[in-house]
C-alpha cells in the first residue's frame, strides 16, 4: 500500500517536473540550453516512475502483511511528524525559544513522558540550544514574543 | 612529494593542537553516534557540517572524517553487547558477537573488534596513499566527457549495489538529479523550478535533505517502535583480554577483512555494509569449522569489523583523488571541501597537500585514539544508551531543526528537512536505501555541466563523444553492472542444451 501510494506520488511529481522542463529553452544538441538536462531527467524519471508503479501494483502483497491494517505505533509517527510541522509553523510566529519548548514538551508527552519531566526537559533543551546556537554560534534565530 | 615524505608532512599537520582536537571531537562523536541506534554517521556529519564553515579546510575534513570512521567502532559495541547494531555496518557483527557475549566472551569480542578496526584503519591509510596518486594523475587528462561518464557509471553501479530493486534506485537517482537542477542555472542565469521563490533560486541544500533522510526518518522509526530500554551487560576490564587461541583465530580474518573492505570501499555503493557481508561469507567459506559461525565464532567478528573500517578508508580514494563522492558520507565531506573554498579534483593532492596528507595522517591518529578510547572506556560509552529513547529522539529532532535552520536562516530548509524526513521514513518502511538520491543530488550539477560541455565540444555529435576510449569503457562498465544480473538470470533459466557452447566474452 505504502509503495503504491509513494510510486503514484512520484509519477505525479516527475510528470509535473517534465512539464515545467518543457517550458525551458532546451537548445539544440550542439548548443544545449538550460532546459536540456532537465528534459532528459524528466523523461527518465517519468518512465522509471511509471515502471515502478506498474511493478508495485502487479506484485502480490507479502503474505504476512495485512493491507490496510494500521501499523502498531503509526500514531506515534504521525504525532512526531505533526510536531515537526507544528514547529515550522510556530517558529516565525512565536520565535525559537517558545517554539522549541512547545515542540520538545508536547512531543515528549505524546511519546509517553510525564508532564513534569516533559516540561523540565523542554525548558532546559530550549534554553540550552538557544544559548548554543543563538548566542555562542551567532545564528539569528527568530527571537519572537518572548525576547523582543 | 613521495608517500613517506607526504605522510611525515601529514603528521606535522594532523598533530597540531587544533587538528588533534578536531580529530578527537570527531572520533568521540563518531563513537557515540555509532552506539546510538537513532542517529548514524551520515546524519551526524550533516548535523555538524555547518559548524565547520569557519574552520580551515583540513581541520573541517579531519573532524568530519573522524565521525565517519569513528562510528564503525561504536557500532560494533552495541552489536556485541546487546544485539542492537548502532549502524548498518555492524549488523553482521551482531550475529557472532552477541553469541560471544552470551557465552561470557563479550570482552574478547570487543577487544578483537577494536584491534581489527585499528589494523584495518591503519592499513587503509597506506592503501589511500598508494591508491590515490594513480587515478589523480590519470584524471588530469580527463575532459568533460570522461567526468560525465565516470559520474554516470558511478550512479549506475550504486543503483545496482544499494540493495532492493534497480528500478527503485533509478527513481531515486531521477529525484536526486531533478533536485539538483532546482535554482539559478549557472550559464544563462535562468531560474529553474523555483516557483518565484528567491530562496529556491539558490538551489536545494544537501544538508537538510541528508538530515531528513538519515536523521528525521530514523527518529520516526524509533517513534514507531515505541519505548524501549536496552538491557546492558557490564563488561569488566580484565575480561577484555582475548585468549591466545582467540588471537590466533582472529589474525588472518582481520588481515583478509582489511583487504576486502578497502577494495569494496573503492566501488560506488554502500561499501561499509557490503564489505561486512562479503567478509563474513568469505570467513565462513574458508573456515575448517563453518558450523561454529552463528554460535560465537570470533572470526565472524574479526573479519567484518576489519572490513567496515577498511571500506571507510577505501571510500576516501575516489573523493580525494578525483573529487567525486560515491556515498552519502563522502558527499558530505565533498560539500565541506567546497564550502571551505577548495576545488575538489585531481589537483587536490598537488595543490592542497595539507588537506590530502593532513586528512590521511589524521585517520591514522584517529584510529589510534579510537583504540585507546574504546577499549578501556567501553562501559562509559555504552551508558549513553541509558538515556531514554523518547528523550533522545526528541533532542535529535530539535538538533536537526536548529541545524537545518542555521544553514541559511531560512524556513525553506526546515520544510525540506521535514519533507525528506517523512519521505525517508516511507523509504525505510519499504526497505529502500536512500543513498542513490543523495549521491545523484551531489553529482547532478557536475553531470549537467560536463554533459553540456561535451556536446558543445563535439558540436552535438554523440558518436564523437562515445568513441573516446575511456568514456566508452566507463559507460560500458556501468551498463554492464546493471544489465549483468538480468542477463545471467536469463541464461540460467535457459535449458542446458540451448546454452551456447562457448560463452561470449
Amino acid at each position: 500500500m505504502t509503495e503504491r501510494l509513494l510510486a503514484l506520488a512520484v509519477v505525479a511529481a516527475s510528470g509535473a517536473y517534465l512539464l515545467s522542463a518543457l517550458a525551458l529553452p532546451s537548445g539544440t544538441p550542439a548548443r544545449p540550453g538550460p532546459g536540456f538536462f532537465p528534459l532528459a531527467i524528466g523523461a527518465f524519471g517519468v518512465v522509471m516512475a511509471l515502471a515502478w508503479t506498474l511493478s508495485a501494483f502487479r506484485r502480490v502483497p507479502a503474505a504476512g502483511g495485512h493491507p490496510g491494517a494500521p501499523v502498531e505505533g503509526f500514531g506515534r509517527v504521525v504525532a512526531t511528524a505533526g510536531a515537526l510541522v507544528g514547529f515550522c509553523l510556530l517558529l516565525s510566529w512565536v520565535g525559537y525559544p517558545v517554539a522549541a519548548l512547545v515542540f520538545v514538551a508536547v512531543l515528549l508527552r505524546w511519546l509517553g513522558a510525564g508532564w513534569k519531566s516533559a516540561l523540565v526537559i523542554g525548558l532546559t533543551s530550549a534554553a540550552g540550544s538557544y544559548y548554543l546556537f543563538g548566542v555562542l554560534l551567532n545564528v539569528p534565530l527568530p527571537r519572537g514574543i518572548l525576547l523582543d | 612529494m613521495g608517500p613517506l615524505e607526504g605522510l611525515a608532512y601529514g603528521f606535522s599537520i594532523a598533530l597540531t593542537p587544533g587538528n588533534l582536537l578536531a580529530c578527537f571531537i570527531g572520533v568521540v562523536v563518531g563513537t557515540i553516534v555509532g552506539i546510538l541506534p537513532g542517529i548514524g554517521p551520515v546524519g551526524a556529519m550533516a548535523l555538524l557540517l555547518p559548524s565547520t564553515f569557519a574552520l580551515q579546510p583540513a581541520t573541517a575534513l579531519i573532524m568530519l572524517a573522524g565521525i565517519y570512521y569513528g562510528s564503525m567502532y561504536g557500532g560494533s559495541t552495541t552489536s556485541i553487547l546487546i544485539n542492537v547494531p548502532g549502524e548498518a555496518g555492524s549488523v553482521v557483527t551482531a550475529i557472532d558477537g552477541y553469541q560471544m557475549t552470551k557465552k561470557g566472551r563479550a570482552g574478547a569480542a570487543l577487544a578483537v573488534a577494536g584491534v581489527g578496526s585499528f589494523v584495518a584503519g591503519s592499513l587503509g591509510v597506506v592503501g589511500i596513499v598508494l591508491a590515490s596518486s594513480w587515478p589523480a594523475e590519470q584524471a588530469l587528462r580527463f575532459g568533460p566527457p570522461e567526468y560525465f561518464a565516470l559520474a554516470l557509471a558511478g550512479l549506475l553501479l550504486l543503483s545496482r549495489l544499494s540493495g532492493g530493486s534497480v528500478l527503485q534506485a533509478f527513481v531515486l537517482v531521477a529525484i536526486g538529479l531533478a533536485l539538483g537542477t532546482v535554482g539559478m542555472e549557472p550559464i544563462s542565469a535562468i531560474r529553474r523550478f523555483t516557483f518565484g521563490s528567491i530562496q529556491l533560486s539558490q538551489g536545494v541544500e544537501l544538508v537538510p535533505v541528508i538530515m531528513g533522510l538519515y536523521g528525521v526518518a530514523e527518529v520516526l522509526l524509533i517513534a514507531e517502535a515505541g519505548l524501549r530500554r536496552a538491557q546492558i551487560v557490564s563488561v569488566k576490564l580484565r575480561e577484555l583480554m582475548p585468549t591466545r587461541t582467540e588471537w590466533r583465530q582472529s589474525a588472518a580474518p582481520i588481515a583478509r577483512g582489511s583487504v576486502v573492505g578497502f577494495f569494496t570501499g573503492l566501488i560506488p555503493g554502500p561499501a561499509a555494509v557490503l564489505s561486512t557481508f562479503i567478509s563474513y561469507a568469505l570467513e565462513r567459506k574458508i573456515s575448517k569449522t563453518p558450523e561454529r559461525f552463528g554460535h560465537g565464532a570470533i572470526e565472524g567478528v574479526a573479519g567484518p569489523e576489519a572490513a567496515n573500517n577498511g571500506a571507510t578508508a577505501g571510500a576516501m580514494v575516489p573523493l580525494l583523488s578525483l573529487g567525486i563522492p560515491f556515498s552519502p558520507a563522502t558527499a558530505i565531506l565533498l560539500s565541506a571541501l567546497v564550502i571551505t573554498g577548495i576545488q575538489p579534483g585531481p589537483l587536490l593532492i598537488s595543490q592542497r597537500p595539507e588537506v590530502f596528507w593532513g586528512v590521511v595522517a589524521s585517520m591514522y591518529v584517529g584510529n589510534l585514539l579510537l583504540l585507546i578510547l574504546n577499549l578501556p572506556l567501553v562501559g562509559v560509552f555504552v551508558n549513553v544508551l541509558q538515556l531514554p529513547q523518547h528523550v533522545l529522539a526528541t533532542l535529535v529532532l530539535l538538533l536537526c531543526l536548529v541545524g537545518a535552520y542555521s544553514l541559511n536562516n531560512s524556513h525553506l530548509d526546515l520544510w525540506v528537512l521535514v519533507g525528506f524526513g517523512i519521505f525517508g521514513y516511507g523509504l525505510r518502511k519499504l526497505a529502500i536505501d536512500p543513498s542513490p538520491l543523495v549521491v545523484a543530488l551531489v553529482l547532478g550539477p557536475m553531470m549537467e555541466k560536463t554533459l553540456r560541455q561535451s556536446l558543445y565540444m563535439a558540436r552535438g555529435n554523440v558518436l564523437e563523444i562515445l568513441t573516446r576510449p575511456l568514456t566508452l569503457t566507463l559507460l560500458i562498465l556501468g551498463l554492464a553492472a546493471v544489465a549483468a544480473p538480468v542477463v545471467m538470470r536469463r541464461l540460467r533459466r535457459r535449458p542446458v542444451s540451448e546454452a551456447p557452447a562457448q560463452p561470449a566474452r
